[in-house]
């Protein structure tokens, strides 16, 4: 399916004001100034996936969250292990560099966050298309990133090719990444969708 | 000595002949890793399998390790081709991990535990003995596969390293 630019604008305008109302959200939550920024949206085939944050590998924490709707498939947020540790940092109000490990309290914290951050995006983009999209509830886990996503991607491949990799920054710093996993026939209807709306 | 590594992707086969040979597997989640050795020839065969069953596909080119039924025959093509035997083979496998452990979430999602089975079934048909595996939980393992000793080296997160 053809998409444009417009289209892509479109949904990069749903995915600040799913950025935005996340911020809004942990900022009520924590001690506050929580800002979410510079989304960088990427269209990634499936096998790259695991290569966003350093490698298949590498350790992430991924807060993952499976959709039903009119959208089929898989949502997740995911940080790199020094990221997880940084925001952790943010969200607890604890001096940037105070953390050293990842301790029950810090990914509960982060399981808090992922999921709030999956469920604005996810409605900032139901509300943009008209979709309805339904997270079920979340799961966090802390592994290699690879590993993460394999049963994802495995799912996936009995139908689907491609992956909405929304990166972002915490505070301006701190990388974070929404993932939009849909299977081949909601990725179609949603660019559908988009390419309609623009 | 120095060794030359080879990594294989989701569903990819690597090969190597000769003692400085390793071949690896990074982060396999459901994945398995399948490493094939004839240990007289010094020939490995390493496969990253996805799924358990070709029958699962939309058609269409797939890479040569993506399924399990297909995966086993042309590793052990790629063995012969590179002058291993066979009669010599041996299996050593690890991953097919559920990595969401969470009622409710799985079904479709629990594919690792079809993978574990559709590999040790494939290995059985084409005759090949399996002699270690470290397979199932709910945690990543990457793997090295070593052409030298044929050990294969799995490593995790938090639950240390073992050898094969």
């Amino acid at each position: 399916m053809k998409r444009t630019e417009a289209g892509l604008q479109v949904l990069r305008s749903a995915m600040e004001k799913g950025l935005a109302d996340s911020a809004a959200a942990l900022s009520a939550m924590t001690t506050g100034g929580i800002q979410l920024t510079d989304p960088e949206l990427r269209l990634l085939p499936l096998q790259k996936v695991s290569e966003i944050a350093g490698g298949p590998a590498c350790v992430v924490v991924a807060v993952y969250l499976r959709i039903h709707g009119d959208l089929h498939g898989h949502a997740m947020f995911l940080f790199s292990e020094e990221s997880a540790l940084r925001v952790s940092e943010l969200l607890k109000g604890d001096p940037p560099g105070s953390a050293a490990k990842l301790d029950e309290e810090g990914l509960s914290a982060l399981a808090e966050a992922g999921n709030i951050c999956c469920s604005a995006c996810l409605s900032a983009l139901s509300d943009q298309t008209g979709l309805v999209i339904l997270p079920t509830p979340p799961t966090v886990v802390q592994d290699m990133a690879g590993a993460i996503l394999d049963p994802v991607i495995s799912h996936l491949y009995m139908g689907g090719d491609e992956t909405l990799v929304v990166e972002t920054r915490f505070n301006h710093g701190i990388p974070g990444y929404f993932l939009l996993l849909p299977d081949q026939d909601s990725m179609a209807k949603l660019i559908a969708v988009l390419e309609a709306l623009q | 000595m120095s060794r030359h590594t080879q990594v294989a992707g989701l569903g990819e086969l690597v090969s190597g002949v000769g003692p400085d040979q390793v071949l690896v597997c990074y982060g396999l989640g459901s994945c398995i890793g399948l490493a094939l050795h004839d240990p007289v020839a010094q020939v490995g065969v390493l496969a990253h399998v996805v799924l358990p069953d070709s029958s699962l596909g939309r058609g269409g080119k797939a890479p040569p390790a993506k399924y399990a039924d297909i995966a086993v025959p042309a590793a052990v093509a790629e063995a012969a081709r590179l002058g291993g035997q066979p009669s010599r083979l041996v299996a050593r496998m690890a991953g097919g991990a559920r990595m969401f452990p969470v009622a409710g979430l799985n079904g479709t999602l629990d594919i690792g535990a079809r993978n574990i089975e559709a590999v040790r079934a494939a290995l059985a048909a084409a005759g090949i003995r399996l002699i270690a595996e470290d397979t199932g939980g709910s945690y990543g393992r990457t793997v090295q596969f070593f052409i030298d000793t044929g050990h294969l080296v799995v490593s995790t997160v938090g639950r240390g390293e073992h050898v094969l």
